[in-house]
């Protein structure tokens, strides 16, 4: 165990930053990025991109464009997705250079509008011509913003679909389901930039967090790797004392989740559990196990910890899924995955560990590039770091997720056990009410059918 | 205001959870404008055991209910059942100060907490204090002492307690949803608001209200609740003993009680038999009617008798002028009149709720009492609060139109 956690401290201090840029274009996607960077961004740069000046100007985003000097003249885009993506074509120079040096670029946008849906796709086109991986934040409208409204905001979606690495949407009737009937319409609206910004600030965090099994950004773009699908996220934090159990239950509770019932069906899914220095291994165990009530025994859970100092005593868990429309890799996926998770039930954790060393030496900057070739072939990458990565969380699934299952098997077999030896004993069955509390008056357990009590021969 | 006299009831039944959306008519009628319910799950007995699904069931009954009424529900008045619920009648007493012997709203307030003062177990709540009359200087049937002359005051009240977790556990099923809860109401007092007249109130009747977990029951007598009470035994014990008795699936056992069931005996032709279809999963079976109603025969007589024991530790069922109105879902049985009248010697009728008017269907249906009388409940409650507010002369008025 002690060389054990001497190779686990060492490649976190050789760990550099990956340069992240937040790019948020249109008004909704300023008022999100305005929320990230107020509720605190660590490691990650701000660039706001609009066509209105005004809302720009109140920004707090250290960095900002404007988009179509002669095009809209300072004004926004007035709901023309055209005029958009006129305006971010006038300054492509411009946003390109915002875009420099990042090798990640989460783009936030409220699609529906002008500038959202017109120049958004355009900027994210342009972040991977630079050689950027992109993940787009998109909301979509409320329903009563009008059809046309919302078919503006699916073209633009559909086109981040085709452009972006990963795509994750929130859809605004579902957060609207969030808000209290009786809530301001200021107050729906601040829920959904408050869910855009703990989602990229989870995201950003979860990737620049130095981890205990790291997440990297090859496991979020094989959570999200189902074009076109419906994106499940859910974000869990609580310092209570039963915190695994309450950040779990919060993660559940976003929207995005349905309470977990969407996990069953979610071919990947992706969990990183993080905590300060007090996070123990049975938190993590119980939390786990949880979860893995809610998902697929098929489902291939990409697990990542993280040791945050400045967690103090507070645990979070982020859930990052998708549905797929129509999913057709699972199989795919999961056939090489199988064959490690049982060679590791076989053998001892221990020589799934062993590998540690090879990737302290594993050089940081390979990673971008695997990544990218990666993400269009849907195969496992052949290269060394994401081959580490990779290892990563399954060398810890067959620690999380068999040991349950292994568990279950015995224990429910020896339920069947208990529950012959008790039939035996018992003369009357109470049927439907076997579990519940008997109703006993007058001496008499009511739930036993009346004509056995009383010992009438009905045949 | 419109919305202000708008009423919705929430039962949370074993097998249903309805949601009777109601408006409270000038004249003092309801007006039933839409009924939504759903097969519940997760309940048992009249109570959640299973949390989760019980509030989604809940959600999809209020949904259903928003639809058919459209009307957005943001509050509601809850039944509740369960074998926990207990009563009993007690006298409050308050002596008022020597310089004052003019009865006020302050002092009816004091003599329901006196009568509240009385040991009930640690994890109970009180759930209903109903006043049943009160006594001004030792003259009894007062009905409403205030501004009347007197030093002591006493009041007996008829007092429903519950454990409170309990309760509660109905009351948060509600609130996650979030829906505010006005109050929460004992299932049979709800269903005798709407299936008894005030006149049968008078006359002295037994309400029995028979739903899928709980057979629930209120006694009237002198038009004030005298005895209550909720036994945990109902349609789905009979579907159970079904179940066992033939050796078919409860899905199918229930759909047999519905269909074919009657508690009547001897009244088939000998040999008669009912023919299961076979179905996906069940080969089809032939049933000898008999047995069925034996079956029921003997459950319902079991359940209707306990009751009677029970009624019969305190003296009001010898003032039953009315009789007995039995209702519910199980109400629906064949038969079950007959049975009662049987048992308990008096004349027995199956209700369902009188005093509504609008959806029709939905009212004459037994299976809603519970639900529709937590409206008329809910506004009873309504016309009475801004009496209170209007103070005294105004209350005044009222004892002296009495």
């Amino acid at each position: 165990m002690i060389q054990l956690s001497k190779n686990y401290s060492l490649p976190e201090r050789q760990e550099g930053f990956i340069p992240i840029k937040i790019v948020s274009i249109g008004g909704a996607g300023l008022n999100a990025l305005d929320r990230i960077v107020l509720d605190g961004l660590e490691r990650a740069d701000a660039v706001a991109i609009n066509t209105d000046v005004q809302s720009l100007a109140s920004s707090v985003a250290a960095h900002k464009v404007q988009l179509g000097r002669s095009v809209t003249r300072g004004l926004g885009a007035g709901g023309d997705p055209e005029l958009g993506y006129q305006a971010a074509v006038e300054s492509a120079d411009e946003i390109r250079e915002a875009l420099a040096d990042a090798r990640m670029i989460f783009i936030c946008a409220g699609l529906g509008g002008g500038t959202g849906s017109g120049a958004a796709p355009y900027v994210a086109q342009l972040a991977r011509e630079a050689g950027s991986l992109v993940v787009a934040f998109a909301t979509l409208p409320f329903a009563f913003e009008g059809k046309r409204r919302g078919a503006q905001a699916r073209e633009a979606l559909a086109r981040f679909n085709e452009i972006a690495n990963a795509v994750i949407c929130f859809e605004n009737d579902q957060i609207g389901d969030m808000v209290a009937p009786k809530a301001g319409i200021h107050q729906a609206f601040a829920t959904a930039d408050i869910m855009i910004s703990q989602s990229v600030r989870s995201i950003v965090k979860l990737i620049q967090r130095p981890g205990l099994i790291r997440i990297g950004f090859d496991d979020l773009l094989a959570a999200l790797r189902s074009r076109n699908g419906r994106c499940l996220f859910g974000f869990g934090e609580s310092d209570s004392d039963n915190r695994a159990h309450d950040a779990l239950a919060q993660a559940l509770k976003n929207p995005l989740m349905d309470r977990g019932r969407m996990l069953a069906d979610a071919a990947r899914v992706l969990v990183q559990v993080a905590g300060g220095p007090g996070m123990t291994l049975s938190e993590v165990e119980i939390l786990m196990q949880e979860l893995g009530r809610h998902v697929n025994e098929q489902t291939q859970i990409l697990f990542g910890t993280a040791v945050d100092g400045r967690m103090g005593d507070r645990l979070s868990v982020t859930i990052i899924s998708s549905l797929a429309a129509d999913e057709d890799s699972p199989g795919q996926s999961s056939a090489p995955a199988m064959p490690v998770w049982g060679q590791s039930q076989d053998a001892s954790p221990k020589i799934d560990v062993e590998p540690e060393p090879t990737r302290v030496d594993a050089p940081q900057p390979a990673e971008a590039i695997p990544i990218e070739e990666q993400a269009p072939g849907e195969t496992a990458p052949p290269l060394a770091a994401p081959v580490l990565n990779k290892t990563e969380p399954r060398l810890i699934t067959p620690q999380t997720k068999p040991a349950p299952t292994k568990e279950e098997r015995p224990s429910s077999a020896k339920n069947v056990q208990a529950k012959q030896e008790i039939l035996q004993f018992e003369p009357v069955t109470r049927g439907r009410f076997e579990k519940s509390e008997p109703t006993i008056v007058e001496g008499e357990d009511l739930d036993v059918p009346t004509y056995l009590r009383k010992n009438i021969k009905v045949k | 205001m419109a919305s202000s006299n708008l009423m919705i009831g929430l039962e949370i039944g074993t097998s249903k959870i309805c949601v009777v959306v109601g408006e409270g008519r000038p004249d003092g009628a309801i007006k039933i404008l839409g009924v939504g319910q759903t097969p519940s799950r997760g309940v048992r007995k009249g109570e959640i055991v299973d949390f989760e699904t019980a509030m989604k069931c809940v959600h999809e009954a209020v949904v259903d209910a928003e639809q058919k009424s459209d009307v957005m529900i943001r509050s509601v008045y809850v039944a509740v059942a369960g074998s926990h619920l207990q009563s009993f009648n007690n006298r409050g007493c308050v002596m008022l100060p020597e310089d004052r012997d003019e009865i006020d709203e302050q002092d009816i307030e004091d003599v329901k907490i006196s009568a509240r003062e009385v040991s009930i177990p640690a994890q109970n709540a009180f759930l209903h204090s109903i006043i049943q009359h009160y006594h001004v200087e030792g003259q009894d049937g007062v009905l409403n002492p205030v501004g009347m002359l007197g030093h002591k005051l006493e009041a007996d009240f008829h007092i429903i307690h519950g454990v409170r977790t309990r309760i509660q556990n109905t009351i948060r099923c509600v609130k996650e949803l979030p829906l505010d809860v006005e109050d929460v109401v004992f299932g049979a007092l709800a269903s005798a608001q709407v299936v008894l007249t005030q006149h049968q109130k008078d006359l002295g009747a037994l309400v029995i209200d028979i739903g899928g977990g709980t057979t629930d029951y209120i006694l009237y007598a002198d038009g004030v609740v005298k005895q209550s009470g909720c036994l945990a035994v109902g349609g789905d014990h009979i579907t159970n003993d079904i179940s066992m008795g033939l050796r078919i699936p409860m899905a199918r056992a229930e759909k047999l009680k519905i269909e074919e069931g009657s508690c009547v005996l001897g009244n088939c032709l000998p040999g008669e038999t009912i023919l299961l279809k076979d179905d996906s999963g069940f080969a089809g079976k032939e049933i000898e009617r008999e047995t069925l109603n034996t079956i029921i025969h003997l459950r319902l007589q079991e359940n209707l008798e306990l009751l009677k024991r029970r009624l019969e530790e305190e003296p009001f069922i010898n003032y039953l002028g009315a009789g007995i109105f039995v209702t519910g879902g199980c109400s629906l049985l064949n038969g079950i009149d007959h049975l009662a009248q049987e048992i308990f010697a008096m004349p027995a009728h199956v209700a369902h709720a009188q005093t509504a008017s609008g959806l029709t269907s939905a009212v004459e249906n037994p299976q809603f009492s519970t639900a529709i009388g937590l409206i008329k409940y809910a506004q009873a409650v309504q016309t009475d609060r801004p009496r209170r507010r209007f103070g005294r002369i105004f209350g005044k008025f009222f004892s002296g139109m009495r």
